[in-house]
């Protein structure tokens, strides 16, 4: 197989089979072999029955009016493309286990005392979650107001540009996990160990992407944008910022598809579920939720209100 | 295949019909045409000459005659009202569906730019007034002012999807109201896209086309620099850009074209629809009759209240 791997001519973001126009820029792709266009005229005919064909707008293709045989034409392709490598689980579920009671403990006094004692684990389930890793350069332009040189309005007006490089930056594409779950968990991974085949867990579920190849570029450049603003607001002068407006010019995009390890637990407290999510490859990397203890929070609302009534008493009595 | 020889003369291109042998006449920015013999379409491909180069994408037919002639008779019945009642209740004459010859523009902008932005900030300010017993009193109240800070700076971006009309049967800002195009469905060009349709050759040189998508494209520049203007308002925005790397693809997009003949003595109106979406658009005709009576009847309006004010001023 010979397959010519291009790239965008103006921007340098890889161009995939069948795209007719860079994602990133617009840029036309070049044509994979060149026709000589030939001085003729041609009729179109049929292979079936040999009759003239006409373009049909009903069937938008090429039909052939005598058997209605439909011509094939270079589509656009927009598939749903599955993971490129994984990464290993190097967390057992032991491990995880034990994290959830660490985690547990260390939650602090709010929470109910028999927290750590009661907490059944009703399900631990390692997952591999789907998730992009992109590299990208990209032109920042950006406008902001901020407290910085203000004068009579709390607001002064800024603007920069600033070249930003984006390497191996994670973006969820998962339905199994939230999105605070996954920007969570991703902060764990090690990114450069990806092997072509699951590791390191069994009976680990494998989520499957979902997304068109279209709409998963889509993603990929909001997650592009999104990372570009949160890059540039340290540059914004000044200690409170608003209106953070920025355009983007970028080149040399591209991404990678991978899966990477996770568990997902549920523990039971009081005849409620609650949910935790652990990297599988890190345990400090831990996300989930946890009981309050009403009754320790409203004894220290009412230790609080008593204070307060007690100085308010001397105040006035002074 | 067999290539046939064209005798072609600046106006005009002389084919035979590849099914009937029957000659047929192209005018010279014509791409294809359906013999009117036996009803055979015909498709011609030139080489790419630096005048006039070979479609690179096209857009297919997604709208048919039956239902782009119902959003014509639409267009006409409603949105018009002040259009003459001979103009709405005619029919709108189809002309044909063409495939129109356009240019798609692309490019990166660098623009340098200076502005006014102003920044809002309340005051607390005292004024005198009269209360109920008509005594003068003192009171405050906040108000929001607007102090102005120049900004300048510099902002880029692509630029991508500007679409300009190289025929000169539809102007530029003709075409712009039956824009967008869904560029999503474009495709490749390859004769049987457009057989049995009429295509067009740009008729407007690569120049010129060049210089009008120079000039939606600063529209648009404009349009997103005040985006990106921080404040809560702006003034005195100035820029200038500088475009590199511009690219511009001849492609062939779908329209239906229709002419409506509302009277005798004017000229037909031109009515486009967008092949693929549907999109309608025209300059309906003004009835100076409407107008007139539209003129009267708000004058009338105004006396009424004004009467009725003065009438209950003195009761
Ligand atoms: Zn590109």
């Amino acid at each position: 197989m010979d397959v010519a791997i291009m790239t965008c001519e103006q921007c340098e973001t890889p161009l995939e089979k069948g795209d007719l126009r860079c994602s990133v820029c617009g840029f036309t792709a070049p044509l994979a072999h060149h026709h000589v266009v030939v001085e003729k005229k041609q009729v179109l005919r049929c292979t079936g029955c040999g009759a003239a064909i006409a373009y049909d707008a009903k069937r938008q293709a090429p039909a052939c009016s005598f058997c209605n045989s439909l011509v094939k034409l270079e589509t656009i392709e927009d598939p749903v493309e599955q993971t490129e490598g994984y990464l290993p689980f190097t967390v057992t579920s032991d491990d995880a286990r034990r994290a959830l009671q660490a985690w547990l403990n260390s939650l602090g006094w709010f929470r109910p005392s028999d927290l750590t004692s009661s907490a059944q684990i009703r399900e631990l389930k390692p997952l591999w979650w789907v998730a992009w890793a992109f590299d990208a350069d990209a032109v920042v332009s950006w406008t902001a107001d901020s407290n910085h040189g203000s004068r009579r309005s709390a607001w002064a007006p800024h603007a920069g540009q600033s070249q930003c490089r984006f390497r191996q930056v994670l973006t969820s594409a998962s339905r199994g996990l939230s999105q605070l779950e996954a920007s969570r968990v991703s902060d764990g991974v090690n990114l450069q160990q990806v092997h072509s085949e699951p590791m390191g867990a069994d009976d680990a579920v494998i989520e499957q992407f979902d997304t068109q190849r279209s709409q998963a570029r889509q993603q990929i450049a909001n997650a592009v944008y999104d990372e570009a603003k949160q890059a540039v607001r340290s540059e914004v002068p000044g200690t409170s910022i608003r209106n953070l407006n920025i355009s983007l010019v970028v080149t040399g995009l591209t991404s990678k598809r991978l899966s990477l390890p996770a568990y997902v637990m549920a523990y039971q407290y009081k005849e409620r579920l609650y949910r935790v999510v652990i990297c599988g490859q890190d345990t400090k990397f831990l996300v989930g939720n946890a009981p309050y203890s009403v009754f320790k929070m409203v004894m220290v609302g009412l230790v609080i209100g008593l204070v307060a009534i007690i100085f308010l008493g001397i105040a006035a009595s002074s | 295949m067999v290539s046939n020889t064209l005798q072609s003369t600046k106006e005009q291109v002389e084919i035979s019909c590849k099914s009937c042998g029957s000659k047929l006449l192209l005018s010279a920015h014509q791409l294809s045409t359906v013999c009117p013999y036996c009803g055979s379409p015909s498709v011609i491909s030139r080489p790419p000459s630096e005048d006039i180069p070979s479609p690179t994408f096209v857009i297919g037919f997604q709208i048919d005659r039956e239902r782009a002639s119902e959003l014509a008779r639409a267009w006409l019945r409603r949105g018009n009202w002040l259009a003459p009642t001979s103009f709405k209740k005619a029919l709108p004459n189809l002309i044909q569906g063409i495939y129109l010859p356009v240019y798609l523009y692309g490019t990166t902008a660098h623009s340098r730019y200076f502005a006014k932005i102003g920044e809002n900030y309340t005051e607390t300010e005292t004024y005198t007034t009269r209360d109920a017993n008509g005594k003068t009193v003192t009171r405050t109240r906040t108000v929001t002012k607007t102090e102005y800070r120049s900004l300048q700076g510099q902002h880029a971006t692509y630029v991508m999807d500007v679409i300009v009309s190289a025929s000169k049967g539809v102007s530029n800002a003709k075409f712009q109201e039956i824009e967008p195009y869904d560029l999503r469905a474009i495709r490749r060009f390859q004769p049987s896209m457009i057989a049995g349709w009429t295509a067009e050759e740009p008729s407007r040189s690569q120049a010129e086309c060049f210089g009008l998508a120079r000039q939606e494209t600063h529209e648009l520049i404009q349009r997103k620099l005040r985006e990106f203007m921080p404040g809560d308002s702006h003034r005195d925005l100035q820029f200038d850009t500088q475009f590199s790397r511009e690219f511009i693809d001849f492609a062939l997009l779908p329209v239906w074209c229709f002419a409506v003949r509302y009277s005798e003595d004017k000229p037909p109106i031109q009515i486009l629809v967008n092949g693929q979406t549907g999109r309608v658009a025209g300059k309906a005709p003004v009835s100076a009759a409407k107008i007139g009576s539209l003129v009267v009847g708000v004058l009338i309006f105004f006396v009424v209240i004004a009467l009725f004010a003065v009438l209950m001023g003195q009761g």
